[in-house]
């Protein structure tokens, strides 16, 4: 249908949203913006490039929100405007459509017969009208809303199939509207967020992705375990984290969270995103007393945990560990309260040989990162005990069920566009001159070669139909 | 093993593509039907060493459907083109689109077999490919590629066929369909492709949602694909609203084949979370 069939298109607001230019050149600028947005740094990434911009581009680019294009005030709006379209559209098409829907055109029509290849009519004995009650009886088995008409000895019979074929269109651009405002939902009732937990370690927290919010859970989670699987290639396989979500203090429910296999409590959803180490709060230390014999004591040690020194000079405890102290590694931190003496405290390093090699005779130079510093002990990490963290990407997004239907009825809605149509089809029965000629003709909202193969098909069942009753077909 | 079988089939689609193009040049039906019966061979081979690399992937204890990387998505998509293409051969009856998509397919194969910067060797899966939408979601991706692809060499026809004035023109030219079943068949290529994209672009958003924890991140190949999709979005509103046909279609659709190739290969460039394809 033309714009002009429709009053509406008086409005010059209206005749610009409802043309088909306006969606087609929105989705051409729409794929031009989408297009600067893969080659310009986005989001978190965006920042090395930004640094080197000079100041008067980056005014440019933070104006526009070049740096989150997707998300800026103008790519939402153009997005709004294609809605708008899409159903300022829909609205002004519907009048022709539903004529085209209803229209229930005459069974004595000629205009389909014109120029009908022969092989669509089939010659049969017997009388026009017997023949015509043989086809309708036929005919309406396979065809809705058929109609007949007889003028003189004439007989006509019209059917149609597939008429909620034009509709489809509809069903895809409501589609599109339900995924739009599945996406709407999700950002306003929804949140993406983040958490790292240790092993052994709750949470009742998370911190949302954009801006480091702390969005309290209403429940608690804790991580048991968290395990990472190796190929035997050293390529990982699997990385999975036990979980328990607790609320006041009781296990409400365990689940595991795997990539691919989130876990879901409450409407959010835990995604195993990443992992990492750090140190725990235990250690095996090696002390040496060099005047006693056997010189060396090997203790386990956990932090605040106070200890007495192998000679019985007085006690110590580990009063800190660090993942990665002043950036020379893990190092852990010795207090010595020696009986009736000053207290004293000093870090050890665990890879000190290293630390010497690097920097020839700083721990000598400094008593406070001097192993050695509480004579005649010198304190050496033997290993620390070191504790999986797991971290966890945590959503909630209300839209989804929103967007999955959306999905399904654009499916549905493409298929009904392209592969159905609305066919209507004529019969025509009339006296030839020896025969009974039977014709059949057909209009379609589209695949005009599926109407011929329909056709054809049609004729083809006719005369099996009419040879079955007896009426044998020439 | 497989790799190596799919290597010499590299060479079985350039014979096809040499035959059908005598066939064009030389007018003679004949080389089209060998062209055809080494296509038909070729396609043989090829499941033959797709089936073979599958069930390799399982000897070696990490089996999983070859999918998994860039050579193994080579290798499914010069498949897909060819099956493509040998049916709508066998639905058309004409076998001038040959000439335009063994090429393709060809292609496709060299650089999958002889790029040093492609790895044949089977992978284990890293966790997040490990999910039962790999297959549907690269199948539907790739069949949805191949069809645009059958659309581009469609519309590569149709630009040619504008050079053939009142059929005066040498046999190349005469022997390409009429404009107005190119321009029709273009539209079925592109039907069947933009089916094919929404439900790879689907899957592939159900398959994120589990796996990054968002139906959509922007991450440069969604991005890449929506704009794949955008444009025969257009594509199709021109058609069957504004009622567009031929050369402005035919140059569209071009566009929109070279949007499905940066989609394929140029995203790699790009930073972003699809890095399983870049080697």
């Amino acid at each position: 249908m033309t714009a002009s069939e429709n009053p509406r298109t008086q409005n010059p607001v209206w005749r610009f949203f409802c043309s088909v230019r306006l969606t087609i050149v929105l989705l051409i600028i729409l794929a031009l913006v989408s297009i600067v947005g893969t080659l310009i740094p986005q989001q978190q990434g965006s920042m090395a490039f930004a640094r080197n911009l000079r100041p008067g581009t980056l005014k440019i680019f933070l104006f526009f929100d070049l740096f989150d294009i997707y998300h800026a005030i103008w790519f939402r709006f153009l997005i709004g405007i294609l809605a708008l379209n899409l159903i300022t559209c829909s609205i002004n098409r519907f009048p022709g459509i539903w004529k085209r829907f209803s229209a229930l055109p005459r069974p004595d029509r000629q205009r389909p017969f014109e120029g009908l290849p022969d092989e669509l009519t089939i010659a049969t004995p017997g009388q026009a009208e017997a023949v015509a009650k043989d086809v309708e009886h036929f005919f309406r088995k396979k065809y809705k809303r058929v109609r007949s008409k007889a003028s003189g000895n004439i007989h006509y019979l019209y059917g149609e199939r597939g008429r909620f074929a034009h509709f489809g269109f509809y069903l895809v651009h409501l589609s599109i509207l339900i995924i739009l405002v599945g996406a709407i939902v999700g950002s306003l009732f929804g949140f993406e967020a983040y958490v790292n937990i240790v092993e052994g370690g709750e949470t009742a927290f998370v911190n949302r992705t954009k801006n480091m919010d702390r969005i309290p859970l209403g429940f608690t989670i804790r991580c048991d375990r968290f395990t990472v699987d190796f190929y035997e290639n050293g390529t990982p396989k699997e990385y999975r984290s036990d979980l328990t979500f607790l609320a006041d203090g009781k296990v409400l429910e365990k689940k595991s969270a795997l990539v691919n296999h989130p876990a879901h409590f409450h409407g959010i959803t835990f995604y195993q995103a990443n992992y990492g180490t750090v140190v725990g709060d235990r250690a095996r230390l090696k002390i040496i007393r060099k005047t006693s014999k056997p010189a060396t004591t090997a203790v386990e040690v956990k932090k605040g945990e106070s200890i007495q020194l192998p000679g019985g000079e007085g006690h110590f405890q580990v009063a800190d560990i660090r993942e990665n102290f002043m950036n020379m590694g893990p190092a852990l931190l010795i207090r010595v309260h020696p009986d009736g003496g000053q207290e004293k405290s000093f870090w050890v390093f665990q890879d000190r040989p290293e630390i010497e090699k690097r920097f020839p005779g700083l721990t000598r130079k400094f008593s406070k990162l001097n192993p050695s510093a509480f004579k005649p002990y010198t304190f050496i990490i033997e290993k620390l005990d070191t504790r999986y963290y797991t971290g966890l990407q945590v959503a909630k997004d209300p839209g989804v069920a929103l967007v999955w239907a959306g999905c399904f009825l654009m499916v549905g809605g493409f298929f009904i566009t392209f592969f159905m149509s609305h066919r209507r089809i004529w019969v025509r029965v009339a006296p030839g001159e020896k025969h009974t000629l039977v014709s059949v003709a057909g209009s379609t909202s589209k695949n005009p070669v599926g109407l011929e193969r329909e056709l054809e098909h049609l004729s083809r069942s006719l005369e099996e139909h009419l040879t079955r009753k007896g009426r044998k077909v020439s | 093993m497989n790799s190596l079988i799919l290597s010499y089939i590299t060479f079985v689609y350039f014979a096809a593509f040499f035959f059908y193009l005598l066939m064009m040049v030389m007018g003679k039906g004949v080389f089209g039907k060998i062209a055809t019966t080494i296509c038909v061979l070729g396609l043989a081979g090829h499941i033959f060493a797709i089936v073979l690399r599958w069930i390799e992937s399982y000897d070696l204890g990490i089996g999983h459907a070859p999918f998994s990387n860039l050579y193994e998505s080579l290798i499914f998509f010069s498949f897909t083109i060819i099956l493509l293409y040998l049916i709508v051969e066998w639905r058309t009856k004409n076998r001038t689109l040959g000439t335009f998509v063994t090429p393709l397919a060809s292609l496709a194969m060299a650089y999958a077999s002889f790029s040093p910067n492609i790895s044949s060797r089977i992978q284990p899966l890293v966790p997040a490919l490990k999910s039962n939408w790999l297959i549907t979601h690269v199948i539907t991706c790739f069949f949805g590629y191949a069809a645009f692809g059958l659309s581009f060499g469609l519309g590569l026809m149709y630009l040619l066929k504008l050079l053939d004035h009142d059929g005066k023109s040498g046999i190349f030219l005469r022997l390409i369909p009429g404009k107005a079943i190119l321009d029709e068949l273009n539209y079925q290529m592109v039907v069947i492709g933009f089916l094919m994209l929404t439900l790879g672009i689907i899957t592939g958003s159900v398959w994120a949602h589990s796996a990054w924890g968002s139906y959509w991140s922007w991450d440069p190949k969604e991005t890449w694909s929506l704009i794949t999709w955008f444009i025969y979005a257009a594509v199709l509103h021109s058609r069957l609203v504004h009622g567009w046909r031929g050369k402005k279609i035919a140059i569209l659709c071009m566009i929109g084949f070279s949007c499905v190739l940066f989609t394929y290969f140029g995203v790699n460039y790009l930073a972003g979370l699809h890095s399983y394809g870049k080697s």
